[in-house]
């Protein structure tokens, strides 16, 4: 008896094995009665991941099978506590739903970051959510992995969307003559400034960027070893030094964006590279090591004279620092080139997994008058005409700046490998801020390191 | 006579052979339900950890482009030249191996020094094994983010290096060098780990048998001798266990760096997992990154076994 235990244990254990493999099996078979016409058959069986995708299958699952009520699964990444997510989950949402009665919409929060490694993972195992809400510098990225519908193909009344949207946040969703999405919110950076430093030191508000320069000297300090720097800077990727290059009349890379050399390591960009690491030298600038203060933080204690940031420093200052109110705004300090910031913001997207028509309709509806008010009240820029004609918004004193700004700001390159482009300018400037190597020999081999990503495609 | 004998001799032999047989019979029911038992494991670990090491060699000879329609390049030990030539590997697999060369035996040392003193103690032992055991259960996150601020240029430490103790008047820039940073990284690392290394050290002693001390002390052992020569070797293979698991746990590293330095400056402080995770979904270089990470799991094991052949059974 002993013995056939043992063997009726074994097979039972066989049995249940094969039954919960057969269960994933069938969820994730399901999936090729959603996928549209994706001819990707690599399923790449990452352990962490391979739950999520389960259960994002398991909802294509239900949307197949009970057309009576339609599952619209919308990934974005408005924090989870924050006013943004509110206005969707209680107002949006809701409001949405009441216009079409048979479809639930399922929003998810991801981290940004998290975002865009969960949507490529989900693209390779064909399991993309409906809607995403996609930071405008991963357009071409995602593009390229053949994630995003070309909605100015798929939908006729795209014209007429599209002509209610601000150009330059719908160009940040057009890669090679198609629209991969509709301009969502959109933002750019803006010059904030101590104004009690600056009286206390004497400096005008620098309007040209050798002014600029020349005030980040005059307005560093340093008492008793409580260093104040003039220019504070978080990072020295292109988010944050294309604005210096551009303004000062530079560019990274030539037209086609197939080339650096020539470009990234023009005479310019050294100049301006050699002025910023002046500064460094001088105690002028810092903010982009490790150890150094936040920027939030140095600029309310009156450690930083200036900062560039982006229209949640507001919102960052009040909540974190409401006490400090010696600052205020301004447009970037204009050079040779002018006042060109740099063009960030949300774009809204269909992936090629979506159920079609209700998807449309969302991102329609996210894109409207109604919903670009909605959010426009909780800090997100709108992108539509109408919204940044209503009252309520032209009301927010928050904006102005910023709307005078994105007139003149510029989005970042639409490449798919941006990225690593991305990383080889931010190696080229930190070495030169650290020292390590002169700007002229960091920018020239960076652009040839760029030279070689660009050309792998 | 004969024709009896040769019976005899036949019916011997059957018996015999139908004994045989039937021996054999039970030795395959019983492979059979061993086979059986074994199986939804092996399955399970052939499904989940053998195929995709399979899939990740493979893909280490593409040039695979996370989501690119599957239109993977192939380009032979192209990935695996690049690990080598590119320079940050090399700074990422150096740094993870003095991470790993501070860490683990600080750990193990520290670790079996609390787990003694506890042991000693008659009262209050729950206490303070449950205050050892909290850094191990807290959260990597919230642990690298509160580090950060404490070794920050104007932070905790240097405040009161600077403003309290007045050692230096200049603030140290933990976080900027390559060698500072790694010091803070193990010193993260190491007080993390105390608490675990303790609870298997402490569940160790326990099992050596009272009787050895004992006849130690009426042999005029002291204390120390009785540390070095009965306590240690009989926890020999435990120290085996915890240098294996910190070890593997040592190459696993990556919240604290991508959170407190993220590989700066300049790629200096990078770790094996952060700058394969750059690779991978920053810059979508799923090939390089499997090359990576197919010649640090052979890295690991040839540790391993070292640690095995060293400590091992005799």
């Amino acid at each position: 008896m002993k013995k056939h235990a043992n063997g009726i244990l074994a097979i039972i254990m066989c049995m249940l094995l094969v039954t919960v493999m057969v269960g994933c099996g069938n969820e994730k078979a399901s999936d090729d009665t959603e996928s549209v016409s994706n001819g990707n058959g690599e399923n790449v069986e990452l352990d962490t991941k391979a739950e999520e995708t389960d259960t994002k299958a398991e909802e294509a699952d239900t949307k197949a099978e009970e057309p009576e009520e339609v599952k619209l699964v919308f990934w974005h990444h408005y924090n989870e506590q924050s006013n943004e997510n509110k206005v969707l989950m209680d107002v949006l949402i809701p409001e949405f739903e009441k216009e079409n009665p048979s479809v639930k919409v399922e929003a998810v929060s991801h981290d940004w970051a998290d975002l865009h490694n969960k949507a490529l993972v989900a693209a390779t195992a064909n399991n993309l959510p409906d809607v995403i809400r996609v930071d405008s510098a991963w357009i071409p990225e995602f593009v390229d992995a053949g994630m995003l519908q070309s909605i100015d193909q798929e939908y006729t009344d795209f014209n007429e969307v599209k002509d209610g949207i601000l150009e330059g946040p719908m160009d940040t969703a057009k890669v090679a003559g198609h629209y991969y999405g509709l301009g969502l919110n959109t933002n750019t950076k803006i010059m904030f400034y101590n104004t009690k430093l600056l009286k206390d030191s004497g400096v005008d508000l620098p309007k040209t960027l050798d002014e600029f320069f020349m005030a980040a000297t005059e307005l560093s300090s340093n008492d008793n070893g409580q260093q104040i720097w003039g220019y504070g800077e978080p990072a020295l990727s292109g988010w944050n030094v294309l604005p210096l290059i551009w303004s000062n009349g530079g560019e990274i890379l030539n037209s086609d964006n197939t080339m650096a050399s020539g470009y990234l390591d023009s005479e310019q960009n050294i100049e301006l590279l050699k002025q910023l690491v002046t500064l460094k030298e001088e105690n002028a600038m810092t903010g982009f090591n490790s150890g150094d203060i936040p920027m939030t933080d140095g600029f309310a204690q009156g450690r930083y004279a200036m900062i560039i940031d982006g229209p949640w420093k507001y919102a960052e200052l009040k909540g974190g620092h409401a006490e400090f109110t010696d600052y205020a705004a301004t447009t970037m300090p204009a050079g040779k080139g002018g006042s060109i910031q740099v063009l960030g913001g949300e774009d809204i997207s269909i992936s090629i997994n979506a159920n079609s028509d209700y998807a449309w309709k969302f991102v329609k509806f996210m894109t409207s008058e109604f919903a670009q008010v909605e959010m426009g009240k909780v800090g997100q820029i709108p992108v539509s005409k109408k919204a940044l004609e209503n009252p309520e918004i032209t009301a927010i004193e928050d904006f102005t700046v910023f709307l005078e700004a994105i007139k003149t700001s510029r989005a970042r390159p639409a490449i798919a490998d941006w990225s690593e482009v991305d990383q080889q300018i931010n190696d080229a400037f930190t070495a030169a801020l650290l020292g390590v190597k002169s700007p002229a020999d960091a920018l020239t081999e960076a652009a040839k390191m760029i030279d070689d990503i660009l050309d792998k495609k | 006579m004969l024709l009896s004998s040769i019976d005899h001799e036949l019916r011997c032999r059957m018996l015999n052979s139908n004994l045989i047989n039937k021996k054999k019979m039970n030795i395959s029911k019983d492979k059979i339900q061993i086979v059986l038992l074994f199986l939804p494991g092996l399955l399970f670990f052939a499904l989940f950890t053998l195929y995709p090491i399979y899939k990740l060699f493979i893909m280490s000879f593409f040039e695979y482009q996370i989501g690119s329609k599957g239109n993977a390049l192939f380009v032979g030990f192209e990935n695996y030249i690049s690990v080598f030539t590119d320079g940050v590997s090399q700074y990422a697999i150096t740094n993870t191996f003095i991470y790993g060369l501070i860490t683990v035996p600080s750990q193990i040392i520290l670790g079996l020094l609390v787990a003694v003193l506890i042991n000693s103690m008659s009262k209050g032992q729950v206490g303070f094994r449950i205050v050892y055991y909290l850094p191990v259960i807290t959260s990597w996150v919230i642990v690298s983010v509160l580090f950060k601020y404490i070794f920050q240029n104007e932070g905790y430490l240097n405040y009161v290096i600077v403003n309290i103790w007045e050692i230096t008047d200049l603030p140290v820039k933990w976080l900027e060098t390559r060698i500072s940073s790694l010091l803070v990284l193990s010193i993260i690392g190491t007080w993390k780990g105390i608490g675990w290394s303790m609870t298997v050290f402490i569940a160790a002693l326990t099992s050596v048998p009272k009787e050895l001390y004992d006849s130690a002390k009426v042999d005029g052992c002291n204390a120390l001798n009785r540390f070095f020569y009965i306590t240690l070797p009989s926890i020999k293979n435990t120290i085996l266990f915890s240098m294996v698991m910190l070890t593997i746990g040592a190459f696993n590293t990556f919240t604290p760096v991508k959170l407190i330095t993220n590989g700066k400056p300049l790629h200096q402080t990078e770790f094996i997992l952060t700058w394969m995770y750059k690779n991978a979904f920053e810059f979508r270089n799923m090939g390089y990154s499997a090359a990576l990470s197919f010649l640090v799991a052979i890295l690991v094991s040839a540790i391993t076994i070292t640690q095995f052949k060293l400590l091992g059974k005799k």
